[in-house]
């Protein structure tokens, strides 16, 4: 089967908090990857990626990623990007609410 | 142990301040991440995958009942109720929000506690053997000089820019080493010499990481009072020549090995003649001074601790027999005893003690000691000062807060670093492999069959994990974004120090903890007695029988493979 043309999100850190951030459709960021703005080209990505870096104020270090666009939704493509959209896959002693998007 | 002075009380408390002004800046947009990187760095605070990570300063590990009470405090009100001990004796905490960082500080300095110097490239926390002070085989306490390293090292304005972290360790026991010396930047031995006058054996240029080498001895004998001088040459010279051209060969070993040991020894040499006899020289009185801090406590007059210990070994209780057996260690103080209290709990991440457990420590420690405690780098702890006739009681106590594992040197008390559910430089988990090992091996008779076996897992070549000096080391790698592991053996942190070598090709996820199983399954077969310990039979017969149990055996060779070999 062909590989499938890849696809790039923008994702950061929070400033306020070090959170994953994910960059959205509206210039606005998310902690969810869900709701991630999906880049076909490398340079639209890289264009959000500047975005990103003059709101240093709310998130630090943007860079692009691979996903791929699945049926149930955005997947990441390395165990390092699944375990910064899922959190740490240990028990964490004092879990937050159930996360929301901010 | 060592006091603030109004002087050391001051800076913390002005730096704190700055801090706050920089954090301040920062959420405001007024600077940038990268200039606020550096910043941030300098009080300890990195950005990891999901949050900011805090790193607070133990020095030579010890602590008061009142520090670890202010740990727990900030583990309640400003991260989520836990922290984690890590390999260099320090406290990690892993969730803590920007604008709460000055208070956390605020609320060290309090105590007397910083995190200062626990990032950059620049003298990390000085680190000591966990029984400092009360090992019946030492020569003296090594930690009024690691106070005294502290004191020089502590925003020394000519290495705050160094090539490349800078880590020190000290022990003072002749033939054994708890504080893995060999394997710091520099290392420094308590030694005697041949007329019986106590000085310091100085190692430099030992390391994990990505290139592991065992220190060489630099300064065979340095007197006292020159401790602080040498160590200054030593870092002038490290300064001075150390590569700032690339990251990966910054670190001291790399010049020490590039130089070769006498050229590296013949400008420390040179060096030191300069500033032997200047400021750096210590007085009798400064001395004095720090070793006044450090004074023992008030022991009482009580008979020797081995009968009533052997008792508790040999009787009905067969838990506590265990928990003597192996987590006791003997005092140099007739009638007490040093108690380990492991970190290693089932389904729980090696090195992490909750707000709870560690305020019940602090006030067990005052119960049952003199109100210390100590961080050990395998990420336990020790209550120091505990009398033999009462380990029954605390072992009671311990059993309460999960804290009781008879694990201690067995399979289970395992070092592993946050690795990648944490750890923006990891390539793959290391707390999710060591739970699975407690879990598979959790069968205490089983454990101690085993014997002493240490097991160290790091998430990348950063080796934070010690996976170099583990009888058995597990190194995450990645391979195309996926997460494999490399087992190796042989390694050793102590006296008898050694690099662990690799078995063969990585193992996937899920089957790392079954050719842990297998090496260990060869190991019973193999060992020649019982009290033959797993790297003792690795180093008498080789790697092959358990590369055998990984792989198969080897390929046959071929007839031309075989006349090559006979030529």
């Amino acid at each position: 089967m062909p590989k499938p043309p890849p696809q790039w999100i923008v994702t950061a850190n929070f400033t306020a908090d070090g959170a994953v951030a994910y960059f959205r459709a509206d210039q606005s960021f998310s902690t969810l990857l869900s709701e991630a703005a999906v880049f076909v080209t490398k340079d639209a990505a890289e264009a959000a990626v500047q975005i990103a870096l003059a709101n240093e104020h709310l998130v630090a270090d943007p860079y692009l990623t691979e996903v791929a666009v699945a049926p149930q939704g955005l997947d990441a493509l390395t165990a390092r990007e699944r375990i910064r959209s899922q959190g740490p896959t240990v028990r964490v002693r004092r879990p937050d609410p159930i996360t929301a998007s901010r | 142990m060592y006091q603030y002075d109004e002087y050391d009380q001051r800076i913390v408390a002005e730096r704190t301040k700055q801090f706050q002004g920089q954090v301040e800046r920062r959420l405001s947009g007024e600077i940038k991440e990268l200039e606020f990187k550096p910043i941030r760095l300098q009080n300890g605070l990195y950005m990891q995958l999901h949050a900011y990570m805090l790193r607070v300063a133990i020095p030579y590990g010890t602590l008061s009942a009142k520090q670890l009470h202010m740990l727990a405090h900030i583990a309640r009100k400003y991260d989520k109720s836990y922290g984690h001990f890590t390999t260099r004796q320090n406290i990690q905490y892993n969730w803590p929000a920007l604008e709460d960082v000055p208070k956390i500080l605020e609320d060290l300095a309090s105590v007397e506690m910083h995190a200062i110097q626990t990032s950059g490239n620049c003298i990390r926390n000085i680190t000591s053997d966990h029984f400092a002070g009360v090992a019946p085989d030492e020569l003296e306490d090594p930690r009024p000089w690691g106070e005294l390293m502290r004191q020089w090292s502590t925003f020394h304005p000519e290495f705050a820019a160094l090539p490349r972290k800078f880590k020190i360790a000290i022990s003072a026991t002749p033939g054994l080493d708890r504080a893995a010396v060999q394997f710091h930047d520099i290392g420094v031995r308590l030694v005697e010499n041949a007329l019986g006058e106590r000085g310091f054996e100085i190692l430099a240029g030992g390391g994990m990481g990505r290139t592991p080498h065992l220190g060489p001895v630099i300064g065979q004998f340095v007197a006292k009072q020159d401790l602080l001088s040498y160590l200054e040459a030593i870092l002038r010279v490290y300064n001075t020549y150390g590569r700032r051209d690339n990251i990966f060969k910054a670190r001291i070993k790399i010049l020490v090995h590039a130089l070769g040991v006498e050229e590296f020894r013949a400008r420390v040499e040179e060096e030191w003649a300069f500033i032997k006899d200047g400021p750096l020289k210590l007085t009798q009185a400064e001395i004095d001074r720090v070793l006044a801090q450090f004074a023992p406590p008030a022991y009482e007059t009580l008979p020797p601790a081995n009968a009533l210990l052997d008792s508790f070994r040999l009787g009905k209780d067969r838990d506590l027999a265990r928990f003597v057996t192996n987590n006791v260690a003997r005092h140099k103080q007739p009638g007490y005893a040093a108690v380990i209290i492991s970190l290693k709990e089932k389904d729980t991440p090696p090195g992490d003690m909750t707000d709870h457990q560690m305020d019940r420590m602090a006030e067990l420690s005052e119960r049952f000691g003199f109100g210390e405690i100590r961080v050990t780098h395998t990420q336990n702890l020790v209550l120091p000062d505990v009398k033999a006739a009462a380990v029954p009681a605390l072992f009671a106590e311990l059993q309460k807060l999960g804290l009781a594992s008879a694990n201690a040197n067995k399979v289970t008390d395992i070092i592993a670093c946050p690795g990648l559910d944490y750890c923006a430089l990891a390539n793959a988990r290391s707390i999710p492999i060591a739970l699975e090992i407690m879990q598979r091996f959790e069968d205490i008779d089983y454990q101690n069959d085993l014997g002493e076996i240490n097991v160290k897992i790091s998430g990348c070549i950063n080796a934070c994990g010690h996976h170099h000096v583990g009888h058995i080391g597990i190194l995450g790698i990645d391979k195309q974004g996926e997460e494999f592991y490399q087992l190796m053996l042989g390694g050793s942190a102590g006296h008898d120090a050694s690099i662990g070598q690799i078995l063969g090709r990585a193992f996937p996820r899920d089957q790392i903890v079954g050719a842990v199983e297998k090496v260990l399954t060869r190991y019973l077969e193999i060992r020649s007695s019982l009290e033959e310990r797993l790297i003792d039979v690795v180093r008498r017969v080789g790697l092959a029988p358990f590369k055998e149990a990984l792989f198969g055996p080897p390929p046959a060779r071929t007839a031309q493979e075989l006349a090559h070999a006979d030529h």
